[in-house]
């Protein structure tokens, strides 16, 4: 009979380990997959703009960070992830002259800019893979005060791309008070809190390690 | 004979061994055993193969992928306890049975239901033949766990080159291929499907038909795990294809030109003894290599008249553009060099780097070879009138390749791509003819 609790053993080992692989491991890497080919994408439009539009690899980690604090499930914080990649793909519909335009944009040529989003998700419905991932796509320059039920990874989106445009061009703190007069008007408040909070957090932390590797050293 | 032909032929002598296989082992289902054991293996198996996965192949060869199923380990399982007849008619009654079931469902035709079934009658013999070679002397050890692995192998390696020959067949690509690429996931399947087909053995040797019943929860796990490996495959090809349509888009080739640049490509690359999965690469390489122009302003690249200089300089960035786009994928990084490369010449006037001779990569240097050839015969614009090029016809345009060996183009790949294209003019007149 000891072979029968070998048997029982190992049999019970290798399933946990099929179950790990199949519910937790092999998503896990599916989802770094998707991200990846997604990455491509996004890289095309950043070289199409000169980095103007399709910024994703720092929105990316912070969007996730800020979902997390926020207490989104997991699978909502995939979608945001990959909606980040795929925000902007829309934009290779749109001419190259008014993706460059050195000079302000006609309102006509605005309201052409603008479609994006929608190129962005219908191009998100035809994937079989990322259909969940259209309505974010569709509704990431989304408005507080116009449509406060939108999902709450859209308000993410479309707060911290708008923070991530200020604070590449002018600095952190502009961007941050930009945020902070939107509250209620053109950003979710609580979605605000939780970036600014991740914010503050994340400079502290900066210090925290400064700080003791400066103590390391001395 | 004609692919129809060919298909029935190969079906019938499969359909013959298959009953043969049938009548020998005779009629064991419900004689020997338990009508319980009976019901229970086969409820079980039926649920297995009805819970399709769909394996996607590159869709240059079949959009919809490959339909398979997980029971091959029940099958074995039954065929370890209870024999081989008994496995061989498991296997029969349950491609039959699912097949039938699922046949609407799943929009598949009654012919694919019983190829499946004759297809998989001789994988069963063979997993029985083996089984039987190494009869384990106590049933459920350690020792099953090897024989298990052998019973499994011989089932895929029979199973996959049967389905490579059919899908050659219909398909019109070579056996190689398509065994090639099935062949690729063989270890992981095998190592995900032999703790499943283990602890079935031993439910059934301990419990008989009760004991399935524990075996559900981990079948389910098997089947996610093997579908995600499938998504996985579906995104890598996806990936490619929607790039490819991108690059179709940002430029006016004709549809053609791309696939029969990448398929030249594959070619080219086959002939010069590179390994299989390399020859894919070489493929996906020559469909994405003008990624970078998708970056490009659509005004450059779609004047008609000559370039100015500055324009010239910003379409010569294209190659490192290509390879900027995909470096952040891990996945597709092999081919990033051969992007960046691909206007590079042996004689070190080409761009970006202005490489010569060995130092660009082989694979770049097929994919210039390609490239030029097919733009050369007219293939990249047919139907734009070009008043300063036009186009050349096969012969002149192997002559212009000769010219530029060794300066513009590697001597080597030219000479293989020779060989290719008249083996290619071969086969056409053959076909013309018959």
């Amino acid at each position: 009979m000891e072979g029968a609790w070998w048997a029982v053993l190992t049999a019970i080992g290798s399933m946990l380990a099929l179950a790990y692989y199949a519910f937790v491991a092999a998503p896990a890497r599916l989802h770094r997959w998707r991200c990846e080919g997604l990455r491509a994408f996004a890289r095309l439009i950043e070289l199409r703009t000169q980095g103007r539009y399709g910024r994703s690899e720092p929105l990316a980690e912070l969007a996730n960070a800020v979902a997390l604090r926020m207490g989104l499930p997991l699978h909502e914080r995939r979608r945001l992830e990959l909606a980040v990649y795929l925000r902007d793909i829309g934009m290779v519909a749109i001419p190259y002259g008014i993706l460059n335009k050195p000079t302000a944009l006609t309102p006509a040529e605005r309201a052409l800019l603008n479609r994006h989003a929608e190129i962005s998700a219908s191009i998100a419905e035809q994937i079989p893979g990322l259909w969940r991932v259209a309505p974010i796509v569709r509704l990431h320059h989304v408005v507080y005060s116009e449509n406060p039920d939108a999902p709450l990874s859209a308000h993410i989106l479309s707060a911290l791309d708008d923070w991530l445009r200020v604070a590449e061009n002018a600095d952190v703190d502009t961007a941050a008070s930009v945020l902070k007069q939107g509250i209620g008007a053109r950003y979710h408040p609580m979605v605000v809190q939780a970036i600014l909070s991740e914010l503050r957090q994340r400079s502290l932390d900066g210090w925290r390690y400064l700080t003791r590797s400066a103590a390391l050293w001395l | 004979m004609s692919k129809r032909k060919r298909f029935w032929f190969w079906f019938c002598c499969l359909a013959v061994v298959s009953t043969a296989l049938l009548l020998w082992a005779g009629v064991p289902l419900v004689q020997q055993y338990q009508l319980g054991v009976f019901v229970g293996v086969v409820a079980l198996a039926i649920l297995a193969e009805s819970l399709l996965i769909r394996y996607p192949l590159r869709p240059e060869y079949n959009d919809r992928g490959l339909w398979f199923s997980v029971s091959t380990p029940v099958v074995i399982a039954a065929i370890i306890i209870y024999g081989w007849q008994f496995g061989v008619w498991l296997d029969a009654v349950i491609s039959l049975a699912a097949g039938l079931l699922t046949m609407q469902l799943k929009n598949i035709h009654v012919r694919w239901v019983f190829t499946n079934a004759v297809q998989s009658v001789p994988s069963a013999g063979a997993a029985g033949l083996v089984v039987a070679l190494v009869q384990p002397e106590p049933l459920v050890g350690l020792q099953t766990l090897g024989v298990l692995i052998l019973g499994l192998l011989a089932y895929m390696l029979v199973n996959t080159f049967l389905v490579s020959v059919t899908m050659a067949i219909v398909e019109e690509v070579r056996v190689r291929w398509v065994f090639g690429q099935t062949m690729l996931s063989l270890p992981r399947d095998i190592a995900l499907m032999t703790p499943i087909s283990f602890l079935i053995t031993a439910a059934l040797a301990a419990y008989g038909a009760v004991g399935l019943i524990g075996v559900l929860a981990p079948y389910l796990a098997l089947r996610q795990a093997l579908v995600i490996a499938a998504r996985q495959q579906e995104l890598y090809h996806q990936t490619i294809r929607s790039l490819g349509f991108l690059v179709q888009r940002a430029h006016p080739y004709t549809g053609g030109h791309l696939q029969r640049v990448s398929q030249w490509a594959r070619r080219v690359a086959e002939q010069l003894g590179l390994p299989p999965e390399r020859c894919e690469l070489v493929y996906e390489a020559a469909l994405l290599h003008d990624l970078g122009k998708t970056v490009l302003d659509e005004q450059i690249l779609n004047k008609p008249a000559r370039l100015s200089p500055e324009e010239w300089q910003e379409i010569k960035k294209h190659p490192q553009l290509g390879a900027e786009i995909l470096c952040d994928t891990p996945f597709l990084s092999p081919i990033i060099p051969w992007i960046a490369m691909h206007h590079e010449r042996p004689d070190g006037t080409g761009y970006p780097f202005g490489l010569k001779g060995e130092q660009i990569p082989l694979e770049a240097r097929v994919i210039a070879v390609v490239d030029a050839f097919d733009a050369m015969i007219g293939g990249e614009s047919p139907n734009q009138h070009r008043p300063h090029r036009r186009a050349l016809t096969l012969g002149e345009a192997l002559t212009e390749l000769d010219r530029g060996a060794g300066t513009q183009f590697d001597r080597q790949v030219v000479q293989t791509f020779k060989q290719v294209v008249q083996e290619w003019q071969r086969r056409r007149a053959a076909g013309a003819k018959a």
